[in-house]
């Protein structure tokens, strides 16, 4: 504060540091608030709303938190003679009670107001024209995508969506209570098991965002993500009438090694005998974001990392480490999924 | 004998009003989530739980209002200020009468505070 | 009309005589020496005992926070597996609220609270003691589970289906169990409060002229008694749950893992201001001393605490915002947590006013005053924000609530209190802490924990959930975590200075002055070094600071001109008033040292500590030891038969020594702890009602327990309570023959109801593994004949009473209490068996 009120004939060299800095600073918040996770780089309408908020309620926080201690600095530090009794008594009741009840009569009706705003009901009333069934479990997500009068399609650990519709999300939980959150889009919904919880979004600009399980789970709680990418619709079409198709590296070499070694006991591949349900869907697992829900990159190294180890990997994991095999036979699958695209 | 001695009836003009909230609250709540989770057994329309809530919350605010006068009665309608610290009967009924007309205050604002979800949302979900 | 005198009598006793009298009085309230220390039961000793225990637990707390501190430091780390990793953060949040925040605040007030009432001592001194031992055991239990590997793991409000999964292994049942223990003693001390407070206050302090630290003890115990059954009757669902198959929360067979959520913020969110609204009240304490005048706004403070209290019932679903539960039920709840914000802010602004009226002297305790103001306000203000329900479902369940939540206790309870034993400090231990050391420590704990807990709140919205072992480092969360563990260790520094400073030798210090901070109220008649009896004399208040009001009353009290400045008879007497106007009604004789309280704690506990092994046969034996000792404490202890029935307690007034019915301060403990009890039950039946709202069909077509036999039952215990009437009114009239026969008479209806509630259930093949709905039923039946089984021991508790001539018509306390508690027992019995008899045929 001491720059910007220097002698008056440095005054104007002093203040552009102060602007300066002003500017870093305010760029540096911004920057400090992007991010593929963040709920303050907003790419959704709900999160939009929610950030304004947040900017808003900060902004008058700020205010009364100075106004406030404002107060007590002056009363403890600065006064030299005690007020009257009645002047700090109507204090109380001005600054204690009838500014707090007005501010917060017009917060709580804005914030009420943005409920059906924000979570339309009429987007659930009928059946919608692309629903998203997407069940928590330990420790990663299953996704099934539901369109009128077509089957429906199987995934996981990803999810696509078309940019600008709104989507309607239908929430469960196989095991414990998982929380199904893409911070970017809008806040988040809990996955309780023997409920089926319902949630709308919509995105507003395309791109891939991070989507963490936000309810404690259990030892890999926090190894357990998914990718959210936004697609322009058309894309979004194509993109899913491929995944609804088996992959074309499905009857490639390394389907033999993936069976002999009985990975389709959990593991489903469409096009294939492999049929399991306990585990993800691989049909098209070379095509997703990351591997592993969420925590390992795409890549043959981490398909290897994951079927020897994946205790070591992800802690509390039901599949079983695979490290009795030979380095060729697991680089053998690794390969093939990593083909399935 | 008494199941509530006489001196806890006196001290329970205290909490009136916050009781009044606190009956009024749970009356909206657990209507509306009785409604909500059995609305398909009952056929209402959501404006009947709309309805009941506005109903509830005019008998709770009159009765706020009324325990209110009886404190402000017993306040001495305003005519001696606070703090009432003297070691008299006289202070301590002042006393009683002036919290307790605060607490009416307080709970009559939280009871508009409940209703007003009531203004607002229009369906039970999501 | 008082019958208090306005000017005292001529003192006519000679010095020789006086000297006699506080020799017997210091004889009396001697504590005792050796080993048999640990058998004392004052308030100072158990209160600083119970104080020094809660603090440890708070270090051990600390230490876990930083282990996940440095953790998170980095990310991807491995400085300790996920697992201990969940450990240590469900320890963490465990023991800071069970084992630190709770249990400080009833330490604190079993320390301060009878001073501040000028009284000699609480109405129970061996139930104190009894919570203490109780709480250390328990403690100990949960902490030390982790040295074992085993400590619970799924966070500290136990979601199941994770808590009841084989995951969660015995730490779960340690959780359940051990914190079930410690309820328990805590709901004791909320007892033991409740009528300190109301009963035991000195002559002429009415209920305007009550220290402010009472108003907000009363309501907090008040509070207690609303906020922690909901979660004894969760912990009873849960452990049956684990340890019986009966499937409360396990959605295939019907139940509902929402249904412990309810029950645990029921108890959750009052239990945030049961542990803020104690650790203000020191400051309502302490800030009218440095500003050196009477608090501005006394009946605004009584309005913020009343008022706090009853709407931070209204608040529990806000930690469920994003459950998908209907929009309109958030919106109810996220009205009522905006709501508790106004008299949150009345606290406050009083504060201030009271300083501006003030000369303010600042010094270490006011430096923690700010800087628990400028801490707390920031966490309140986030809670207003995180109340608005869109707002929350971004922020919930990320490090945005870490943050909120720490900014509320840390500002809101933890400086506060450190304010608490900087200023109380000479009044326990009679010297002094250091003012550089407290300065040292200030800076270090303020800065450290914005250092610590700012940044979090740009980490959470930024995406970082709260709970998570590890982070990948692309996500830009490195430098806000490496700045929080920082932050983290300066803090633990500031926390390590104050530990020193009151652990430091002070032998060579000198004592401090009497009334160092130039007090008004009534603690700080302790003498420097103090004596064991609290008061020289039981004084008569006309004033709400009576240190500043009354000129001549320290020297009064320390002449033993007032009240009970003798003890002639040998025994521990305090005086026992009326609630609103602090008439002198009884002089109440209390409990010295004793085994029985440490013994019948350890038994208890040993009930809760084999159940979690199922060491069935040990826990039998555990329960059957810890039900002697509290009947022969009580048989020992209470309602004994005085030599007279008066006595003079000085200033020409007589009392009566052996009150009964409301007047006695036992029948108000009853009264209490039933009324803590039906809340309890409330929750259970709660829990039925809770799974017909769930479901279409409720029962899921199984058969119920018909309608005979639950009315059958009901009928025989409204009849066992009708004899009980009689019992008393025979006892009443003096015909012993007549309270004899209607008891025996009131037993066997007792069995007959319990049989006949037990058979209805039994006959109709209900099995509690099948489905919720015959699992509820079990468990409102079995609540409900635990009940009764409790209500016959006290019945034939009576009848030995009246063999051996302990109950008469004169002297009835017993009878009195049993008769209130079988008030209860009727309002539950008749619940219960109507209930489940009826209400299946209504829908």
């Amino acid at each position: 504060m001491s720059i910007g009120v220097a002698s008056d004939a440095r005054g104007r060299r002093e203040r552009r540091p102060l602007k300066q800095l002003f500017l870093i600073a305010f760029a540096v918040l911004l920057s400090g608030c992007a991010g593929v996770q963040s709920a303050l780089d907003p790419a959704g309408t709900e999160a939009e709303a929610v950030a304004t908020l947040f900017w808003v309620m900060v902004a008058g926080g700020t205010l009364i938190w100075i106004a406030v201690m404002g107060g007590f600095y002056y009363a403890t530090r600065i006064k030299r003679e005690p007020h009257s009794e009645r002047a700090a008594g109507r204090l109380i009741l001005w600054g204690g009670a009838v500014f707090p009840v007005v501010v917060l009569t017009l917060l709580l009706a804005y914030g009420l107001s943005l409920m059906p705003k924000l979570r339309p009901w009429t987007a659930v009333a009928e059946e919608p024209a692309l629903r998203i069934e997407v069940t928590g479990e330990q420790f990663w997500w299953r996704v099934t995508y539901h369109r009128a009068g077509e089957d429906p399609v199987v995934a996981a650990n990803e999810i696509r969506l078309p940019v600008g519709e709104r989507v309607v999300f239908t929430l469960k939980s196989a095991d414990v209570v998982h929380s199904f959150w893409i911070p970017s889009l809008g806040g988040k919904m809990d996955m309780i098991p023997g409920r089926d919880n319902t949630l709308t979004l919509e995105a507003t600009r395309t791109g891939i965002y991070r989507s963490p399980c936000a309810e404690f789970c259990g030892s890999s709680h926090a190894l357990m993500v998914f990718s959210t990418v936004v697609m322009e619709p058309d894309a979004f079409d194509d993109w899913l009438a491929r995944e609804a198709r088996p992959s074309p590296g499905a009857k490639a070499d390394g389907l033999d090694a993936f069976l002999r070694n009985g990975c389709q006991a959990c593991h489903a591949i469409t096009g294939t005998e492999a049929n399991g349900v306990i585990g993800p869907d691989l049909s098209h697992v070379g095509s997703r974001d990351t591997l592993g829900a969420g925590i390992l990159q795409n890549e043959i190294d981490s398909y290897v990392a994951l079927i020897r180890r994946p205790d070591v990997i992800k802690p509390g994991i039901r599949m079983p480490g695979f490290h009795g095999l030979p380095d060729e036979e697991i680089e053998t699958i690794a390969r093939y999924l990593k083909g399935l695209e | 004998m008494r199941l509530i001695p006489k001196e806890v009836e006196s001290l329970w003009t205290l909490f009136t009003a916050p009781t009044i909230w606190a009956v009024h609250f749970l009356v909206c709540y657990v209507g509306a989530a009785v409604f909500c989770a059995k609305r398909n057994a009952l056929g209402l329309d959501f404006i009947t739980v709309r309805s009941g809530i506005g109903i509830v919350t005019v008998i709770a605010l009159l009765a706020i209002l009324g325990s209110g006068w009886l404190a402000w009665r017993q306040w001495g309608f305003g005519t001696h200020e606070p703090p009432h610290d003297e070691p008299s009967h006289h202070d301590r009924n002042r006393f009683q009468g002036f919290a307790t007309l605060l607490l009416c205050a307080l709970s009559f604002v939280a009871v508009i505070f409940t209703a007003m979800p009531a203004a607002i949302i229009t369906e039970c979900n999501p | 009309m008082s019958v208090l005198p306005d000017v005292l009598p001529e003192d006519t006793r000679s010095d020789g005589e006086r000297e006699a009298q506080a020799e017997r009085l210091r004889a009396v309230w001697k504590t005792p020496t050796g080993w048999r220390y640990w058998t004392a039961v004052n308030n100072t000793e158990v209160g600083v005992w119970y104080t020094g225990a809660a603090f440890l637990f708070m270090l051990f707390a600390g230490v876990l926070a930083l282990i996940v501190r440095v953790q998170l430091s980095v990310p991807d780390n491995d400085f300790v597996s996920a697992e201990f990793f969940n450990q240590a953060f469900t320890l963490h949040g465990t023991v800071m609220m069970f084992l630190f925040a709770v249990p400080i605040f009833e330490a604190v007030a079993v320390i301060i609270l009878p001073q501040m009432l000028g009284a000699r001592d609480l109405p129970f001194p061996r139930l104190s003691a009894f919570g203490f031992w109780s709480f250390i055991l328990g403690g100990v239990f949960v902490c030390g589970s982790i040295f074992f590997g085993a400590a619970p793991n799924s966070g500290w409000f136990m979601y199941p289906p994770l808590a009841t999964s084989e995951e969660a292994g015995i730490g779960a049942d340690i959780w359940l169990l051990g914190l079930s223990f410690i309820e328990v003693a805590s709901i004791a001390a909320a007892v033991e409060l409740i009528v300190g407070v109301l009963k035991c206050r000195p002559p002429g302090m009415k209920i305007n002229l009550m220290p402010l630290y009472a108003w907000y003890i009363l309501i907090v115990a008040g509070m207690i008694l609303f906020a922690f059954p909901p979660l004894i009757a969760g912990d009873i669902l849960f452990e049956m749950q684990r340890m019986f198959d009966w499937p409360f929360f396990e959605p295939e067979r019907g139940g509902d893992p929402l249904l412990w959520q309810h029950l645990f913020w029921i108890f959750g969110h009052p239990e945030v201001y049961i542990i803020f609204l104690p650790a203000i009240a020191l400051l309502a304490m302490i800030v009218p001393t440095f500003a050196q005048r009477p608090i501005v706004g006394y009946s605004w403070i009584v309005l913020a605490a009343v008022g706090t209290g009853f709407l931070s019932f209204g608040l529990w679903v806000h930690h469920m915002f994003t459950t998908g539960l209907p929009s309109i039920s958030l919106a109810f709840f996220s009205a009522a947590s905006e709501a508790v914000a106004i008299p949150t802010g009345v606290q406050i602004f009083v504060f201030i006013a009271t300083l501006l009226a003030g000369r303010v002297i600042f010094s270490v305790p006011m430096l923690f005053a700010a800087g628990a103001l400028a801490i707390f306000i920031i966490g309140g203000l986030t809670g207003v924000m995180v109340a608005l329900a869109p707002f929350d479902w971004q922020a919930h369940d990320t490090y945005f609530i870490v943050a909120h939540l720490h900014y509320v206790l840390i500002g809101g309870v933890m400086f506060p209190i450190i304010a608490g034993i900087y200023y109380f400090f000479p009044m326990i231990a009679f010297r002094k802490l250091s003012d550089r050391l407290g300065k040292i420590a200030f800076w270090l704990m303020f800065v450290g924990f914005n250092v610590a807990f700012f940044p979090m709140h740009l980490s959470g919205l930024r995406g970082m959930p709260r709970r998570i072992f590890t982070y990948p480092d692309e996500l830009g969360l490195n430098l806000l975590n490496l700045v929080s563990t920082v932050g983290a260790f300066i803090f633990a520094a500031g926390v390590l200075v104050i530990a020193y400073d009151m652990l430091r030798p002070k032998k060579k210090q000198p004592y401090a002055p009497r009334n160092p901070w130039n007090a008004g109220t009534l603690e700080w008649l302790t003498e420097m070094p103090g004596e064991d009896w609290g008061v020289r004399s039981v004084p008569i208040i006309r004033s709400r600071y009576p240190l500043w009001d009354q000129p001549t009353l320290m020297a009064d009290v320390d002449a033993g001109r007032y009240y009970l400045a003798d003890a002639e008879e040998g025994q521990r007497e305090t005086m026992v008033t009326s609630v609103l106007s602090a008439e002198p009604i009884q002089c109440l004789r209390v409990s010295g040292p004793a085994y029985v309280t440490i013994f019948s704690a350890f038994a208890l506990g040993g009930v809760f500590i084999f159940l979690t092994f199922h060491w069935w046969w040990l826990t039998l034996g555990s329960g059957i030891l810890a039900g002697g000792g509290i009947l022969y404490w009580l048989w020992t202890g209470t309602a004994i038969i005085p030599e007279k029935r008066e006595k003079d307690v000085g200033l020409g007034l007589k009392l009566p020594i052996y009150v009964s019915g409301p007047k006695s301060v036992g029948w108000w403990a009853m009264f209490i702890t039933m009324v803590g009890d039906g809340t309890a039950f409330g929750s259970l039946m709660f829990g039925y009602f809770f799974y017909w709202t769930i479901h279409d069909d409720f029962t899921n077509g199984l058969a119920g327990p018909g309608v005979l036999w639950p009315l059958v039952a009901a009928a025989c215990f409204a009849a066992a309570w009708a004899a009980m009437l009689l019992s008393r009114a025979a006892n009443g009239a003096d015909r012993p023959q007549g309270l004899r026969l209607w008891l025996c008479v009131s037993l066997v209806l007792t069995v007959a109801g319990s049989c006949a509630g037990l058979y209805g259930p039994y006959a109709h093949g209900m099995d509690p593994t099948a489905h919720v709905y015959p699992a509820i039923v079990w468990i409102v039946i079995l609540w409900t004949v635990c009940h009764g089984a409790i209500g016959l021991v006290m019945q034939a508790y009576c009848l030995a009473g009246s063999f051996a001539g302990r109950l008469t018509a004169e002297y009835d306390i017993d009878i009195h209490n049993v008769v209130l508690y079988w008030h209860f027992m009727l309002v539950t019995a008749l619940a219960t068996f109507l209930v489940v008899g009826l209400f299946p045929l209504a829908v």
